[in-house]
């Protein structure tokens, strides 16, 4: 049997976000169908596009955002199959949760730091003590026992403040004669201890003067032997490149809001440049690097399979390339993680800037 | 991880009449050269699910392992199938047991009550107020589990593409696109994986609570 070609038109308009919202409702007429139907097959592109599109349906749904002819055959064609409304639930679920989550989390998706799982397993055991107070009987019964307590609380603790400002009041009305004695000789203890310490100061401003003077003296000195070399040893010579073949250096995952990428020296006659990347934990079991010029996006260098390595702190990648690929400008180490099966998938950006 | 997750179930999955080099046969011919460790098969089978169940048949996942094992059956008695590449292939297959269980269904009578109580969306009798909560309950517990078990990237991308709506919604996509370094384009699908991930956890979860 022969498959249906798409309408000429048709192919323009595969991925158009209203026609495949017909097609999930039922609306399209019989031969577009077809055709969307063996797309769902033989076409990755569409039938992504088309995932993607059946759960922002059901979002919008959830959501209250559709309406008039698209609600009702959403409820009239859609819901109808027990899979579909099954869907339906699990969004119902998950807006609710993620809608939660976005606002208790910090939003920070960095192509770096990730979330701390402790406070992440935190945050979700305070997010299904709220879902407890969110039924209303229960709201009310925490919130009258929370206010008793907070009341009894806070009457202890003015009885006892209470007590103890009485106490202190009627011991200092008693013993008037027993203090002042002992205030006379604190006063003078302490008049003698300001003589002390003036003339401390006074001396410890004669010390900075000396000081200050021989600093200058010194300064002089080495002013006179430094120009007394330059007449010694005439032109000088330049110092002697370090040319060395390798420079190393370690880079840690970009951080969100740090507006400058770390600088890399490089001496001229180096020919290889060794990179240390801390990674995230992560479970890939493998990973790839890229070497990108931030300009233009362009892919300079790629590894091969690259394997981590255990250090104190979490796991390191460790490369090297050639320091010729590198000029005075910008770059972007990309990581990929690389699963058992299937494609790349981007990790982290390490940028650097490179000064020579 | 992938291959060994999903060569389990594909090994629940597959028919008990297929021998196991049969299978293999098939699992191999939808690979096209290149080992998946049974991801095209699992691929293959829920995109045949989901079109059966858009066309409102009452066993969707039935008719996929029909369709599964002819096109197995085929392979087994011929060798290769040359016609269509094997994605064209099952969808003919397809279209076949999608009319034929439709002939079927016009025949008997007891089916054809099925499918109009399939396709009278009010007639479907709707769930009780209280089942419903009590599963959105368990659903949201169960959520809470399974995103605990995602790399904390992917949980953050799954949280923050599908909050929000209308422009707030776009706005959110683009921003984390370009946080990642990504094209919208694999946003979405990594973004679709991840959902699909999580929601086939809490469906286990959910079923075993």
């Amino acid at each position: 049997m022969a498959g249906v070609l798409p309408p000429p038109d048709m192919s323009k308009q595969l991925y158009d976000k209203e026609i495949i919202a017909q097609y999930l409702l039922g609306a399209l007429p019989g031969a577009e169908t077809e055709a969307l139907d063996e797309l769902s097959f033989t076409d990755e592109e569409f039938a992504n596009a088309l995932q993607a599109a059946e759960k922002d349906l059901v979002d919008a749904y959830v959501q209250g955002e559709l309406t008039g002819a698209e609600l009702e055959k959403f409820k009239s064609y859609y819901l109808t199959s027990p899979l579909r409304r099954e869907k339906v639930q699990f969004a119902r679920a998950f807006q609710v949760f993620a809608a939660g989550h976005a606002a208790t989390q910090v939003v920070e998706v960095r192509a770096g730091k990730p979330a701390e799982p402790a406070a992440r397993r935190k945050s979700a055991g305070w997010l299904s003590t709220l879902r407890d107070f969110a039924t209303p009987r229960r709201a009310l019964r925490w919130g009258a026992a929370f206010a008793a307590l907070a009341l009894l609380v806070a009457g202890a603790w003015l009885m006892f403040e209470n007590r103890r400002l009485r106490e202190r009041a009627s011991q200092t009305q008693t013993r008037p004669d027993v203090l002042t004695p002992r205030e006379q000789e604190l006063q003078k203890e302490l008049e003698g201890q300001r003589e002390a310490n003036a003339t401390t100061a006074g001396e410890l401003e004669r010390v900075r003067e000396e000081r200050a003077r021989l600093e200058q003296e010194l300064k002089v000195e080495r002013e006179k032997r430094l120009a007394e070399q330059q007449r010694a040893a005439g032109q000088q010579q330049p110092p002697a490149q370090s040319g060395a073949g390798i420079v190393s250096f370690i880079l840690a995952p970009q951080l969100r809001g740090v507006e400058q990428p770390p600088t890399v020296t490089i001496p001229t006659q180096t020919r290889y440049v060794a990179m240390q990347l801390r990674l995230e934990p992560n479970d890939y079991p493998a990973y790839q690097v890229s070497l990108l010029d931030q300009a233009g996006n362009q892919t300079l260098w790629r590894s091969g399979k690259l394997k981590a390595r255990a250090t104190g702190d979490g796991k390191a990648l460790g490369f090297s390339f050639r320091a010729g690929l590198l000029g005075p400008q910008t770059y972007v180490l990309r990581v990929y993680g690389v699963p058992a099966s299937g494609t790349p998938e981007v990790m982290s950006d390490y940028p650097f800037k490179v000064v020579k | 991880m992938m291959s060994e997750s999903s060569t389990h179930k594909v090994e629940q999955k597959r028919d008990e009449t297929l021998t196991p080099r049969a299978f293999r046969r098939l699992l191999n011919w939808l690979d096209e050269g290149t080992d998946s460790g049974g991801h095209k098969y699992l691929e293959m089978r829920q995109r045949l699910v989901t079109y059966f169940d858009r066309k409102n048949c009452a066993m969707p996942d039935e008719l996929a392992d029909e369709t599964l094992n002819r096109v197995a059956r085929r392979l087994e008695e011929e060798g290769v199938i040359k016609s269509d590449a094997p994605a064209r292939y099952c969808y003919i297959v397809a279209r076949f047991v999608f009319m034929e269980h439709l002939r079927a269904s016009q025949k008997d009578a007891a089916l054809l009550d099925d499918v109009q109580r399939q396709t009278r969306g009010d007639n479907v009798v709707p769930s009780e107020a209280d089942e419903e909560k009590e599963i959105t309950e368990k659903m949201l517990n169960c959520l809470e589990q399974c995103t605990g078990k995602l790399e904390p990237l992917n949980r953050e991308i799954i949280t923050r593409y599908y909050v929000g709506k209308g422009q707030v919604k776009i706005e959110n996509r683009r921003a984390l696109a370009e946080e990642l370094g990504i094209t919208a384009n694999a946003l979405i699908i990594r973004a679709c994986r991840i959902r699909d991930k999580l929601e086939a956890c809490v469906r286990q979860c959910v079923g075993a609570g």
